[in-house]
C-alpha cells in the first residue's frame, strides 16, 4: 500500500503495479459515470502539459473512486483548488479582477461547470501562466484530501547524468526521517543532529555522526521546542539545488563551524541498497533488515533466515525495519504469516465500513523463532501493517520508536488524458483489533530512541534492547 | 502533500528496474514444430578454431551473491586459432545447463537437453596456434551463461583473436563449477533492488581484472597472447560490464557495448579509450534508457554508436539461431537470425581490427550499402 512518487534520488520512477490494490468497483453513487479515469496498462507516454480538462478528470476520479468520494462535499476540493489560482496569481503579481470564486449548490456537475466557467476567465487573462495555473489547482485539489496515500504525480523529473542506485541532496540522514523530514516534524525533539553520511556535499565538508545542527539557512530547527519548517530543508528533491547552509557542533570537541552544502547526485554502495540483508549476531541471533516490501521480500527474508540457521540452532531473529517505506500488503501479510497462523492482520474497510478481512497466508511455514522488530517513523505503510499485527497478534515484540503514521488505505493509481498519474485509496486501513492506525502510528513495546552521543559512537541502542530481549 | 514524500520514495526506488531485461524470444503466436538441433554458423576467418574451459578461484574476496561462498570461482571458456581441422567439436552447453537455461527463460515444448545438441564449430581442446595474438574478453546477459556468445566467438577466434568468455556465477540461471556443481541465479533474487546493476558490473570488473591476471599461469596458450593488445566485448549487463572494465583496468584498451543499459561511472574529465556502442533500435538518442546519452558526453577518445534496423536485444547473441531448435517463432519485422549474426560478427571485427589490429575499417566511417540495417548515431538516427 503506497503512494507513488519520484524517488528521493530524483529518478523517475514509478511504483510497481505490486503495491497498488486491485480495481475498486465503480461507485454506484458516481456523480460522473463515464468521465472517471482508467488505471494504467504499460508504461505512460510522455507528459502533455495539465489543462482544466485534465483537472475536470481528475476531479471525477476523485468523486468517483476515492474512499470518500461518495460522500465528500465536492465543494471544499473546488474552493481549495480556486484558492491556489488566486494564490498563484498573486504570487506572480498577476492578480485579475475576474478572480471571484464562484457560488457553489452541491451539485457536484453544476458546481464543475460554474468553477470551469470561473476558472476559464481567470487563466484567459494570463494565458501565459496557464500551464502553471493548472498545475497549482489540481495540486490543491488533491492535497484538499489530506490523505497521506493521495498524490498526483507530475514533471516527473530525473537527472540526467544519475547512476543507478544514486542518491540526491545533501548527502546526509537525520534523527528526523520518513514524512518528517519532509516538511511534517511531527513529534522530533531537539536536538536534531546527523545520523549517517551517506556521501556527496556531507561526506566532502565532512560531516559526521552525531554533529548537532543548530542552524539551517539561519533558521532554528526547533522553535519553542517544536520542530519548524526549516527541518524540511535537508530534504531538496531534484531538481532543487540551491545550497543549504548549516551550523554545526561536534559534541566531543566543542567545535562550531558552518557549512554550506549544494544539493546533488552521489554514489552509494550497491550492498547497503539491497532490500534484503542479513547476518547472524551474537552466534544464535538472526539479524534481518528488510529496506521495503518488494515483490518476492518475504520469500527472500526467510530464505535468508533459512540459511542462517542451517547448521545452528537459533535464539531468535531480529528484523529491523527501521526506514522500510513500506510496498506491496500482501508481502507484509506473508512475511507476518511466517510467525502467526489463522489470524487477521488488517481490515480495509469502505466509507460505509464494508470492510474486506485481510488474513494470515497459512500456506507460509511458521519459523518458529522468537521475534523482535525494529521500527522508527521511517516504518511507513505497508511496514506499519506488518507492525501493528505483529504488536495486536503477540507474534513478537517492537523494539524503537513510533512508526510513521502514514497508512490511510492502498492506494490505486489511475492515468489522466495528459499521462500523469493521479493516486490515492478506495479504502482505510484498520488495525487487526479494527483500530486506526494511520496518523497515529505503531507505538514500540520498548521505546529506544537514538541520541546524538549515540550516533557519534556508532552506537545502536535499539539493536542492543532487542539482542538483550532475545536473550532474557 | 509533502509529508507524504519521504515515506514513498523508499517504494519508488524498489520499483526501479535494475537492468536492461533479457528477454528470451518468445512465440509470436502459435508455436511452429522444432527444426530439430541447430547448428552455428560457419567462422567466417581463415584459422580452424579450438576451445577450452578453465576454473579459476579468487580466494581474495568473496562471492558477491552466494554468502556462504568465501571465495569467487570464474568459468573461462577460451576460444582461439589452431592448426587442427578436424577432431571432436566442442558442446555447446551440457544437458543440464540447457535445462536450467529453458527452464529458466520459461521456454517449454521441447526436450530440455535441446541446446546440447546445438552444433558447433570448435574443436574441443585443440592446441592453440599463432602468436602475438590480441586478447578479447566476452562476457554474457544477465541471466545467459557465455555460451550464448558462441557465434561470435567462433568467429573471433577464425580471425586471430583468443577469446576469453567468461561465465560469472549465480549470474546466470546455470554455470557449471569446477567439479561439476551447478551455480544458480542468486542474483536473480535482487534484480529489482536499486543499485543492483551498479554492483553486478562493479562484480565484472573485478572478475574481468582476475582473469586477466591469472590467465598466464591457468593457460598454456597464453604465450601466445600479446597482453598489450586486449579488449572486451559483451551484451546487455556484459556490454555494461565491458564498460565498468575499461575503466576500471587500464589493460583492456577498447570496449564493446552491445545493446546493455550501462552503470560504470565514467570520470567526468573523460574516457579517451576507444568504445562502441552497438544496439538494437530501443537505444537511439533520446529513448527510454538515458545511460548511453549520458556516457556518449563523457566518452572523449574514438567512439561509435550504431543502432540496427530490426535488431532486438537478443540480435548480438545466438538467441536467433536458437529459436527454430526451441520451436519459437521470430517477431514480425526482426532481423533475420544469419543475418543478425553476420552483422555482429562483422561490426564487432571490424572494431577489433580497427583498434587491437590497427587495420583501416572504411564501415565504420559511415553508412555502407551493403550493410543498410546499420545506422550511425546520433547524427544520422532519429528516434524511432
Amino acid at each position: 500500500m503506497t503512494p507513488f512518487r519520484t524517488a528521493a534520488a530524483g529518478l523517475a520512477l514509478l511504483l510497481a503495479a505490486a503495491c497498488t490494490a486491485p480495481t475498486p468497483p465503480r461507485s454506484q453513487a458516481s456523480a460522473a459515470a463515464g468521465t472517471a479515469c482508467a488505471r494504467p496498462s504499460g508504461a505512460p507516454g510522455a507528459e502533455t502539459p495539465t489543462t482544466i480538462d485534465v483537472i475536470e478528470q481528475a476531479y471525477f476520479c476523485i468523486l468517483d473512486r476515492y474512499y470518500s468520494g461518495a460522500v465528500l462535499d465536492a465543494r471544499a476540493l473546488l474552493t481549495a483548488g480556486f484558492l491556489a489560482l488566486t494564490q498563484e496569481l498573486n504570487r506572480n503579481g498577476r492578480d485579475v479582477p475576474e478572480a471571484i470564486m464562484p457560488a457553489l449548490t452541491g451539485d457536484r456537475k453544476a458546481d464543475w461547470t460554474a468553477f470551469e466557467t470561473a476558472y476559464r476567465k481567470v487563466t484567459d487573462r494570463v494565458p501565459d501562466l496557464r500551464d502553471k495555473l493548472a498545475v497549482v489547482t489540481l495540486e490543491a485539489v488533491v492535497a484538499a484530501l489530506d490523505d497521506n496515500h493521495a498524490r498526483w504525480a507530475h514533471d516527473v523529473g530525473r537527472p540526467p547524468d544519475s547512476y543507478d542506485g544514486d542518491g540526491y541532496g545533501l548527502g546526509l540522514q537525520t534523527n528526523v526521517v520518513g514524512a518528517e523530514a519532509e516538511g511534517d516534524p511531527g513529534v522530533t525533539v531537539a536536538p536534531l543532529f546527523i545520523t549517517a553520511v551517506q556521501g556527496g556535499a556531507a561526506q566532502a565538508a565532512g560531516l559526521r555522526p552525531g554533529d548537532i545542527i543548530e542552524s539551517i539557512n539561519g533558521s532554528a530547527p526547533f522553535i519553542g521546542g517544536r520542530a519548524g519548517p526549516a527541518i524540511a530543508s535537508l530534504s531538496p528533491q531534484y531538481p532543487e539545488a540551491s545550497p543549504v547552509r548549516l551550523r554545526l557542533l561536534r559534541q566531543s570537541t566543542g567545535h562550531r563551524w558552518s557549512v554550506a552544502l549544494k544539493p546533488g547526485l552521489f554514489a552509494r554502495d550497491p550492498a547497503a541498497l539491497r532490500v534484503v540483508q542479513s547476518k547472524l549476531l551474537e552466534d544464535d541471533i538472526a539479524y534481518v533488515r528488510l529496506r521495503g516490501f518488494a515483490s518476492d521480500s518475504a520469500k527472500r527474508v526467510l530464505t535468508a533466515i533459512t540459511r542462517l540457521r542451517t547448521g545452528r540452532t537459533l535464539s531468535g531473529l531480529v528484523l529491523d525495519l527501521r526506514g522500510n517505506g513500506g510496498g506491496s500488503p500482501t508481502e507484509a501479510v506473508r512475511l507476518l504469516s511466517a510467525f502467526v497462523h489463522g489470524e487477521v492482520t488488517a481490515y480495509q474497510c469502505t466509507v460505509d465500513d464494508a470492510c474486506e478481512t485481510i488474513r494470515t497466508d497459512d500456506t507460509v511455514a511458521l519459523l518458529g523463532l522468537p521475534l523482535v522488530v525494529l521500527t522508527d517513523r521511517g516504518c511507513a505503510s505497508a511496514c506499519e501493517h506488518f507492525s501493528s499485527a505483529v504488536k495486536d497478534l503477540r507474534a513478537g515484540r517492537i523494539v524503537g520508536t513510533r512508526t510513521s503514521g502514514t497508512i490511510s488505505g492502498p492506494a490505486s493509481s489511475y492515468l489522466l488524458s495528459n499521462n500523469t498519474l493521479l493516486g490515492f485509496p478506495s479504502k482505510r486501513h484498520l488495525g487487526p483489533d479494527r483500530e486506526v492506525i494511520d496518523r497515529i502510528g505503531v507505538p514500540p513495546d520498548h521505546h529506544v530512541p537514538l541520541t546524538a552521543g549515540d550516533a557519534a559512537a556508532g552506537r545502536d541502542p535499539a539493536l542492543a534492547r532487542a539482542l538483550t530481549l532475545l536473550h532474557e | 502533500m509533502r509529508q507524504l514524500l519521504a515515506v514513498a520514495a523508499g517504494l519508488a526506488v524498489l520499483a526501479a528496474s535494475a537492468c536492461t531485461a533479457p528477454a528470451p524470444p518468445r512465440p509470436a503466436g502459435v508455436a511452429p514444430t522444432p527444426t530439430g538441433p541447430a547448428t552455428l554458423p560457419a567462422p567466417t576467418g581463415d584459422h580452424p578454431v579450438g576451445t577450452t574451459v578453465l576454473y579459476l578461484k579468487d580466494t581474495s574476496r568473496p562471492d558477491p551473491w552466494n554468502l556462504d561462498a568465501d571465495a569467487r570461482e570464474l568459468k573461462v571458456t577460451l576460444w582461439y586459432p589452431t592448426g587442427r581441422r578436424d577432431g571432436q567439436r566442442a558442446p555447446y552447453m551440457t544437458p543440464k545447463e540447457s535445462e536450467l537455461l529453458l527452464k529458466g527463460s520459461r521456454i517449454t515444448g521441447v526436450p530440455y537437453d535441446t541446446l546440447s545438441k546445438t552444433r558447433t564449430n570448435a574443436v574441443k581442446d585443440a592446441d592453440p596456434a599463432g602468436r602475438r595474438l590480441p586478447l578479447v574478453v566476452l562476457s554474457p546477459g544477465f541471466t545467459k551463461p557465455v555460451s550464448t556468445l558462441t557465434s561470435l566467438a567462433e568467429d573471433l577466434a577464425s580471425r586471430g583473436y583468443v577469446v576469453a568468455g567468461i561465465d560469472h556465477p549465480y549470474e546466470s540461471y546455470v554455470t557449471t563449477l569446477s567439479d561439476g556443481r551447478v551455480a544458480e541465479c542468486i542474483a536473480c533474487d535482487s534484480d529489482g533492488d536499486p543499485g543492483f546493476g551498479t554492483g553486478v558490473v562493479q562484480g565484472r570488473a573485478a572478475d574481468v581484472s582476475f582473469v586477466l591476471d591469472r590467465l598466464p599461469a591457468e593457460w598454456e596458450g597464453s604465450g601466445r597472447i600479446d597482453r598489450s593488445r586486449i579488449a572486451m566485448a559483451g551484451q546487455s549487463i556484459g556490454g555494461a560490464g565491458a564498460l565498468a572494465a575499461l575503466v576500471k583496468d587500464s589493460r583492456v584498451r577498447a570496449g564493446i557495448d552491445m545493446d546493455g543499459t550501462t552503470y560504470a561511472r565514467i570520470p567526468e574529465g573523460g574516457f579517451t579509450r576507444p568504445f562502441m556502442f552497438i544496439g538494437s533500435p530501443q537505444h537511439v538518442p533520446g529513448g527510454r534508457d538515458i545511460s548511453w546519452d549520458r556516457d556518449w558526453k563523457l566518452l572523449t577518445g574514438w567512439k561509435r554508436w550504431i543502432v540496427l534496423t530490426g535488431g532486438e536485444h537478443q540480435s548480438f547473441t545466438d538467441g536467433p539461431l536458437l529459436a527454430g531448435a526451441l520451436g519459437v517463432t521470430p517477431a514480425y519485422g526482426v532481423l533475420e537470425a544469419a543475418r543478425a549474426a553476420e552483422l555482429t560478427r562483422t561490426y564487432v571485427a571490424a572494431f577489433l581490427d580497427r583498434h587491437l589490429k590497427s587495420r583501416r575499417q572504411p564501415l565504420l566511417e559511415g553508412p555502407s550499402p551493403s550493410h543498410p540495417e546499420v545506422r550511425f548515431c546520433p547524427a544520422a538516427c532519429g528516434r524511432s
